[in-house]
């Protein structure tokens, strides 16, 4: 008897609630097994596929590192773990919820900040006043540390923040943060600003697939039923 | 060499060798060998060289969770050592010791770095010959006999961005990013369209305001966002950079003739004495304030002359900035060949800010050398 491919979908929350919902209009629901609250699940009409409820960042590392052939997660966290895919994961189809952006904000009181150029000059200026550098809060650290190269910014640190990120400003730990944010009232709410040119990805749910797990023709058969029915194709 | 290299008895042997002549090199200048602690806090490192070496910097927390790091370099913290140990100036250090680096692919994640420091010495241009000699004294003690120089100087570049007609609030921009090929010349395109004032409409309220209207105008505007966080950003720095940005107009722009000049002048490389004289005739219309930073390269090359490295093989950079690090003048960096191509034996600069950063006295001067030693080995090996 072959080994099923491993399929992970978020355990909780209204991504899971989307999730079940895309899968069974697509004629592919989830069938959660031991119980209501577990944590394993197949797909109705579909063998082959063994369904894991993890985490979202669970997910995204999982897929990076091989240990799941297919999962559903954001695409915010992916590319936190592998920030070009880097031939380890391929985003197979975007579904089109879990809508978000991972944006730079600064207090709305830098009134002489409006771009990461603007930043670029205001780090500068700070590291030189105080002789330290200004700190950035995130859980993002490789997506910020892209971006701010790329922008040209090296006089900044990055402080991390496992949750409420948009406090730190107001809490004295941090002077601009990197966060995800979906209304940006939150951002609002905390007296920080989106700058003009901040946007550094805007995510969504992504269903992708490991490029370093072990994968078998079985396996590579399952998942091209699965994916055929959601209307996607395996990649090459 | 593999990531985590074992070195065998006869490397070990003939790094030893290799290191006991750099360091009697050292000694006999009146270097003081220290050896600072290999595991270091992260902070150190992390607040005075950006998130590029972090990037590489192999961090670890102890048991209570305090952020550490095994050292990525050892300038940083020997001149630590010498701030907090409050020993006098000036001051000549010298190590030998490992360092670790990440890096992406294969390559080895430790090497051995002989390294001085030169620090407190007010006399810049005697600290950089005193500096060259040090640095091509080891080389050649270590049997190296060939090795191509490459040079450069933040501070020639600044001076000259301080020199010619360019607004304010960009003088900053330019000097940081003179070395990052590709956005430099962005940034220089967009600052000739007029595109590069990017201060919100914050600006547009602050056109055509008398000098002693400027500041309340500002303070109204801040007050404006109520008690919206600051960070450990102060007010003062925002009416400081609104006051620059005010004073450059409401739509400056970088004339096209002195971009010119600036992309002109960066993009001088070559043999030393006629790269030079290049820079020379190309900033003829700010003779004035270039003679120093000119005459200052030109007695370097002529040290160098009396190590017995010619001038004419010497490469000067104009864009050469090594600005990854915390170096503000003289970089330079010593190459050898391999069968893929050129390696960098050694580099170093000047970092006068580095000390003061530290808790130094304000001004306190440094300029140091690093040289690798298992890349030093090889090339002495290869007979070059």
């Amino acid at each position: 008897m072959s080994e099923p491919l491993t399929l992970a979908i978020p355990s909780k929350g209204r991504l899971k609630e989307q999730v079940d919902a895309h899968f069974a209009a697509a004629g592919v629901a989830l069938k959660q097994t031991a119980g209501a609250r577990g944590y394993r699940a197949t797909v109705e009409g579909l063998s082959g596929i063994d369904v894991m409820l993890l985490s979202s960042s669970e997910i995204a590392s999982a897929l990076v590192g091989g240990d799941v052939h297919l999962g559903v997660t954001g695409e915010d966290l992916i590319r936190e773990n592998a920030p070009e895919l880097d031939g380890r994961v391929a985003l197979v189809k975007p579904l089109g919820f879990g809508f978000a952006d991972v944006v730079v904000a600064v207090p709305r009181s830098w009134i002489d900040v409006s771009t990461m150029a603007d930043l670029d000059d205001a780090c500068a200026a700070f590291a030189q006043r105080h002789r330290r550098r200004l700190r950035v809060a995130t859980k993002y650290t490789q997506l910020t540390r892209r971006f701010f190269a790329h922008a040209g910014i090296s006089d900044y640190r990055i402080v991390g923040s496992a949750g409420a990120t948009e406090g730190a400003p107001t809490a004295g730990t941090a002077e601009a943060i990197v966060d995800i944010t979906t209304t940006g009232s939150t951002l609002k709410a905390n007296g920080l600003k989106i700058l003009e040119d901040g946007v550094i990805l805007k995510s969504q749910a992504q269903l992708a697939m490991s490029l370093t797990a072990d994968w078998t023709e079985t396996m590579r058969a399952s998942a091209a039923a699965f994916l055929k029915r959601l209307g996607a194709a395996l990649p090459n | 060499m593999p990531a985590f290299p074992t070195y065998g008895p006869e490397d070990i042997a003939a790094l030893d060798e290799q290191a006991a002549a750099m360091l009697a090199v050292f000694a006999a200048r009146g270097y003081t060998r220290h050896e600072p602690a290999m595991l270091q806090p992260a902070q150190i490192f992390v607040d005075r060289s950006g998130e590029e070496i972090r990037r590489r910097t192999f961090e670890l927390n102890d048991p209570s969770g305090r952020e550490l790091c095994l050292r990525p370099d050892l300038t940083i913290p020997t001149c630590k050592w010498q701030v907090e140990s409050g020993a006098p100036y000036p001051a000549r250090l010298c190590y030998h010791g490992l360092a670790f680096r990440h890096r992406s692919g294969d390559g080895p994640t430790q090497f051995y770095q002989a390294g001085a420091e030169l620090l407190g010495v007010d006399d810049r241009a005697a600290g950089d010959v005193e500096m060259m000699t040090v640095a091509v004294g080891a080389l050649r003690a270590a049997g190296l006999r060939n090795f191509e120089v490459k040079i450069g100087d933040l501070a020639l570049f600044a001076t000259l961005v301080d020199a010619l007609d360019v607004p304010a609030q960009w003088r900053g921009r330019l000097k940081r990013h003179f070395w990052r090929s590709g956005y430099f010349e962005t940034l220089l395109t967009r600052m000739v369209v007029g595109a590069a004032s990017d201060a919100e409409r914050a600006i547009d309220a602050l056109h055509g305001l008398k000098p002693a209207e400027l500041r309340p105008a500002i303070e109204a505007l801040l007050d404006k966002e109520g008690d919206a966080p600051l960070g450990l950003r102060t007010r003062e720095e925002i009416i400081e950079r609104l006051t620059i940005q005010a004073s450059d107009g409401a739509a400056p722009k970088l004339d096209a003739k002195v971009a010119e000049t600036i992309k002109s002048v960066l993009d001088v490389s070559g043999p030393a004495p006629a790269a030079l004289e290049q820079i020379r005739i190309l900033t003829k219309s700010v003779a004035a304030s270039m003679a120093k930073p000119l005459a200052a390269m030109e007695a370097r090359l002529a040290a160098l002359a009396d190590l017995g490295v010619d001038p004419k093989s010497v490469r000067f950079v104009a864009h050469f900035g090594r600005n990854l690090e915390y170096y503000t003048g003289f970089v330079f960096e010593f190459w050898s060949r391999d069968e893929s191509g050129p390696v960098e034996i050694a580099g170093g600069g000047r970092y006068d800010t580095l000390l003061e950063s530290l808790g130094a006295p304000r001004g306190t001067t440094a300029i140091g050398c690093a040289i690798r030693s298992e890349r030093l080995l090889a090339a002495a090996r290869r007979g070059k």
